[in-house]
């Protein structure tokens, strides 16, 4: 995973500034902060795609994160222990709230009923010229097809793809067995796929 | 054992190699129908990566700001709550104090108001009157009374209806 400072000061400070943290250092915090604040924020509004919400949940996350992080004992890195805290914060907001795909809230054993896996994602619609579709009707149709993923679904193919996470740290991050990752991934893109066939062939 | 799932996003993603690579492809019915749905997912991929990664947090310092100052008042709140908890435990001698003294100022001010009630109720003169009848064949409606002031040690004689004096009460 990148963040906003170079890959090498990361490495070698991160540790550093978390230990200087666990001692409450807040500009060791701050450091922190400003290297993920935008990941963090972008992942946020990905899974609820309100721009406010976003901003309150990364600030709640990183405020959990402040108040946790004595408890960090390194034996993840830094990113996927607060990624974690990012997850369960969204995952947690997201089903209070009843954020609903569809007018359905996903659930992946009733996924499993209602998806073929050995099915062709065939799209529904008419494909477009991805030349006439201007960039925010293709954003759009991306948050509108990323709605009818569950929570859990949003998350891990937003960490795979967007982040680059390994399963592992997927798996992690969201407290869940490699193998749950591997099966919410493959539905995500299932479902993923069908909505946005005639979007991604285009380009 | 994987399930048929985790093989296809393992396959999908390149994660499959060696014999678990070609007993997978094998059981696929369909392979070139296959290979261009792991085409397509490789291209959602892309397009996922094309379109989120570009979501950037505007006003980036005032979001530092803002959560510099939620974590300063975190930082007052322990004080706070100490402070809270130590006026409220000092708040249970003080009450016990303060219900001690009530209870002296009442008992003072009992005793004060009931020695100034108590001389209001007696007469000051008072404390013993003697009503003695005289011989009621003589003087049938005399009365002889007795005050006496306790304080300036003066006894009065107060005599009623005597026709005359016996000769017991005579001064001698």
């Amino acid at each position: 995973m990148q963040t906003e400072a170079t890959p090498a000061q990361a490495d070698v400070s991160e540790l550093d500034l978390v230990r200087r943290c666990q001692t409450g250092d807040t500009e060791a915090f701050d450091e922190l902060v400003t290297r993920y604040r935008t990941r963090v924020f972008s992942m946020i509004y990905n899974m609820v795609h309100s721009e406010q919400d976003a901003w309150d949940l990364a600030q709640d996350s990183f405020l959990k994160a402040w108040k946790s992080i004595k408890r960090f004992r390194g034996r993840s890195s830094f990113y996927t222990w607060i990624y974690r805290i990012v997850m369960n914060v969204t995952i947690d907001w997201l089903r209070k709230k009843h954020v609903k795909g569809a007018g359905t809230e996903f659930d992946d054993a009733i996924q499993l009923r209602e998806v073929d896996p050995a099915s062709k994602t065939v799209p529904k619609t008419e494909a477009l010229p991805y030349e006439t579709m201007e960039r925010g009707e293709i954003r759009v149709r991306i948050d509108q097809a990323i709605a009818q993923l569950s929570s859990e679904q949003r998350a891990v193919i937003l960490m795979k793809e967007i982040e680059g996470m390994q399963y592992h740290e997927i798996a992690e991050t969201l407290g869940c067995s490699i193998g749950t990752v591997m099966s919410r991934l493959f539905y995500a893109r299932k479902k993923l796929q069908t909505l946005l066939k005639d979007v991604y062939e285009n380009i | 054992m994987k399930t048929f799932e985790e093989k296809w996003t393992a396959w999908v993603d390149g994660q499959l190699s060696g014999p678990e690579l070609s007993e997978f492809e094998a059981s696929l019915p369909d392979k070139a129908a296959a290979e261009a749905e792991k085409a397509g997912a490789l291209k959602l991929g892309e397009l996922l990566k094309g379109e989120l990664s570009a979501r950037t947090l505007t006003n980036e310092e005032f979001f530092s700001h803002q959560l510099r100052e939620s974590v300063a008042r975190l930082h007052e709140t322990p004080g706070r709550q100490a402070r809270e908890t130590r006026s409220m435990w000092w708040t249970i001698p003080r009450l016990l104090w303060t219900g001690a003294a009530s209870v002296a100022v009442f008992l003072v001010f009992t005793v004060l108001v009931m020695r100034e009630k108590n001389p209001a109720e007696e007469s000051q003169y008072l404390t013993q009157i003697l009503n003695a009848r005289v011989d009621p064949v003589v003087s049938p409606n005399a009365t002889v009374s007795i005050f006496e002031v306790k304080q300036d040690r003066v006894t009065v004689l107060w005599t009623e209806g005597l026709q005359s004096l016996p000769a017991d009460y005579a001064a001698k």
